[in-house]
């Protein structure tokens, strides 16, 4: 589905050579710094990261392509920080994305109302600016009811652990799984041992500058137990 | 604005529409000897010898002191040398409608409407319904020589544009909300159109002076559309315990304008005014606050100033004495060629204590050509205030930007999305 093959992203990754399969979960770790996150914009198309060599989505070349027409072909990024816009509302922002009109308008926001709450954010969820005035758990929720309303082939979730209290590590696992299936792909950057537990992957990845360790979840095992030096 | 100006004899000398005429050559013609024997004459003659004696008495200030000039405070960002190099003659209005095809709207309508057009009122019939609670509308054909007196003494000698304005507008509009109208002009607003006829010169001015009277709480909804040059002097009398709201617009419509707003602020009175401009080829919009004690005054501009427009504001709110409170919070779009000015000034005087004072001037650079500034200028002499001012210039957000793209917005409905984010 997503292959990058002699993919090289400005002075931090090279020689980096995945294929993401669909219907399949991959978790993504890698010590600090070696350039997890990069990858994952890099491959969302962020315009300050020189990338080079191939990147296709379901044989689309995508490294062309401009961030929105990445997002429209299928990619999908919930951000480590997501990034607050003052004076936008969240169903607004959800509004203009899906181009809602008439009475798909009325539909669409109580679903979103029934998603919000769901994730227990607080009543007004809809009408409160996006990511302003959030606590980082709130932020990363929202981003959940992103990729549950967006129609997505590629979900790549950046640490959407953090700031998580521990009914919103359960209604993370729950929302990744339930989203999830055999037509799409969920890549998980993350060092969250019961997240990765809950995921249950296909496959872990480990990031190196200029190298990609796959394994199956005992490499997770195998990190948590002896650190990234020991593969 | 020759109507308005009584020299008849002067008529014949105006200049023709073929002619290039500027704001100087204007002063020069008003503030002539010639001009001003005539309304010298006048005084004798005439029963508003008040009105004229001041207006002759403004003339006289514009001969010492001329046009403003970029080494006052206030104007020193604003472009000058682009205002005295318009040529006020010309027009962007087709001029096939007549004032009557422009003024039609009034006849059938319901509502509060007022249309001021070169000095001159038109109204709505409901406005005209004369009741002791009602609007009432002095032009200078009605007003009487007292209350004459008593407005006449409320202009005042600036050194901003607004004396040109009255120069070349000599009979002041007056708009009385009585103290009876309680709150009806609040839950049915007056709606002020500033307007241009087609008539030949073009450059027209409106001198208006809004009285509301104590406990009254009163909404203006102002329009602003020139066609071709504007100039409007407003003073807004708040009295003790009264409110007095203000949404106005100012929409490009190939013309160009100056507005000077002088508020008079009783004690306990509330203003709450609420703006938005698109600018224009020269635009300018200055807001003067004198407060008493009590006042709670709320100023929100929002001006996306459209490709290669002109906007320039300036803001100063004189704090006499204790317990106002001023929130000044513009925020000004510049799209490409644009150029935007705001100074903000805050005036709070030594017997002023609790003055409560926020001054925010956000700017939105949505292209490397245009051009913006901002100034803040505190001026206080007391210690028991308390006062805060943030004036920013930025560029559109990139990592906002990027955002709302990876959610599949493409870049110019993204920056377009950041730009109503912005004004809100």
């Amino acid at each position: 589905m997503l292959k990058l093959k002699n993919y090289k992203v400005s002075e931090v990754l090279e020689n980096i050579n995945i294929d993401f399969e669909k219907g399949k979960k991959y978790i993504v770790m890698g010590s600090n710094g070696v350039g997890k996150s990069t990858l994952i914009h890099s491959i969302m198309g962020r315009p300050d990261l020189e990338v080079s060599g191939k990147l296709t989505l379901d044989g689309a070349d995508l490294l062309d392509m401009p961030v929105d027409q990445r997002a429209k072909a299928g990619l999908f990024v919930a951000f480590q920080t997501p990034t607050a816009i003052p004076g936008l509302s969240n169903f607004q922002m959800m509004k203009q994305a899906l181009d809602l009109k008439g009475s798909e308008l009325g539909v669409k926001l109580a679903e979103y109302k029934d998603n919000a709450k769901a994730l227990k954010l607080p009543d007004g969820w809809d009408k409160r600016n996006v990511n302003y005035d959030a606590s980082g758990g709130e932020k990363k929720k929202s981003e959940l009811i992103h990729l549950k309303m967006l129609d997505n082939k590629v979900a790549m979730l950046d640490e959407p652990d953090s700031g998580l209290d521990v009914d919103g590590i359960k209604s993370l696992i729950t929302t990744l799984n339930n989203w999830h299936n055999e037509e799409n792909t969920l890549i998980v950057v993350t060092h969250y041992e019961k997240l990765i537990e809950g995921i249950n992957p296909d496959a872990v990845l480990v990031l190196k500058k200029d190298d990609v360790i796959v394994g199956d979840k005992t490499l997770a095992d195998t990190i948590f137990s002896k650190g990234f030096d020991s593969v | 604005m020759y109507k308005q100006l009584f020299s008849y004899p002067f008529l014949s000398k105006q200049p023709s529409k073929e002619t290039y005429y500027n704001l100087n050559e204007l002063i020069d013609y008003i503030t002539s000897d010639e001009y001003i024997a005539i309304t010298e004459e006048h005084t004798d003659k005439n029963i508003y010898k008040e009105l004229i004696q001041c207006y002759k008495a403004n003339l006289l200030f514009l001969k010492e002191h001329g046009l403003p000039h970029s080494k006052q405070e206030q104007f020193n960002t604003f472009n000058l040398n682009k205002l005295y190099s318009l040529d006020i003659l010309s027009s962007n209005e087709a001029k096939t409608s007549s004032i009557f095809d422009k003024l039609s709207y009034l006849a059938t309508s319901d509502e509060n409407l007022v249309t001021c057009i070169d000095g001159d009122v038109f109204t709505t019939e409901s406005i005209n319904k004369k009741s002791s609670a009602g609007l009432q509308i002095l032009d200078y054909m009605k007003v009487g020589k007292q209350r004459h007196t008593e407005y006449t003494k409320l202009i005042e000698k600036t050194g901003n544009f607004s004396n040109l304005t009255f120069g070349s507008s000599i009979y002041p509009n007056v708009f009385i909300f009585p103290n009876g109208s309680k709150s009806k002009y609040a839950n049915k607003p007056v709606k002020i159109t500033y307007e241009n006829s087609k008539d030949d010169p073009i450059l027209e001015s409106n001198t208006n002076i809004v009285d509301v009277q104590y406990g009254t709480h009163v909404k203006l909804v102002e329009k602003v559309k020139t066609t071709a040059g504007q100039m409007n002097y407003v003073t807004y009398i708040v009295r003790e315990g009264s409110t007095l709201e203000i949404d106005r617009d100012t929409t490009d419509a190939g013309g160009w304008s100056v507005f000077d707003s002088r508020f008079i602020c009783h004690p306990n009175s509330i203003i709450k005014i609420n703006c938005s401009n698109t600018g224009s080829q020269y635009t300018q919009e200055n807001f003067y606050f004198k407060c008493s004690s009590g006042v709670k005054l709320e100023l929100n501009g929002r001006n996306n100033v459209r490709k290669g427009n002109e906007y320039y504001s300036f803001v100063r709110v004189r704090s006499a004495d204790n317990d106002n409170t001023s929130n000044i919070d513009v925020k000004n779009i510049g799209n490409e060629h644009s150029k935007t000015s705001w100074i903000g000034r805050f005036e709070v005087s030594p017997t002023s204590t609790g003055f409560d004072g926020t001054m925010d001037n956000d700017n939105l650079m949505l292209s490397s050509t245009a051009k913006m500034n901002t100034r803040p200028i505190l001026d206080i002499y007391t210690k028991e205030i308390q006062c805060t001012h943030g004036c920013t210039i930025s560029n559109v957000d990139k990592n906002q930007l990027y955002y709302l793209q990876s959610k599949g917005f493409d870049k110019a409905t993204a920056t377009s999305m950041l730009v109503e984010s912005f004004l809100c």
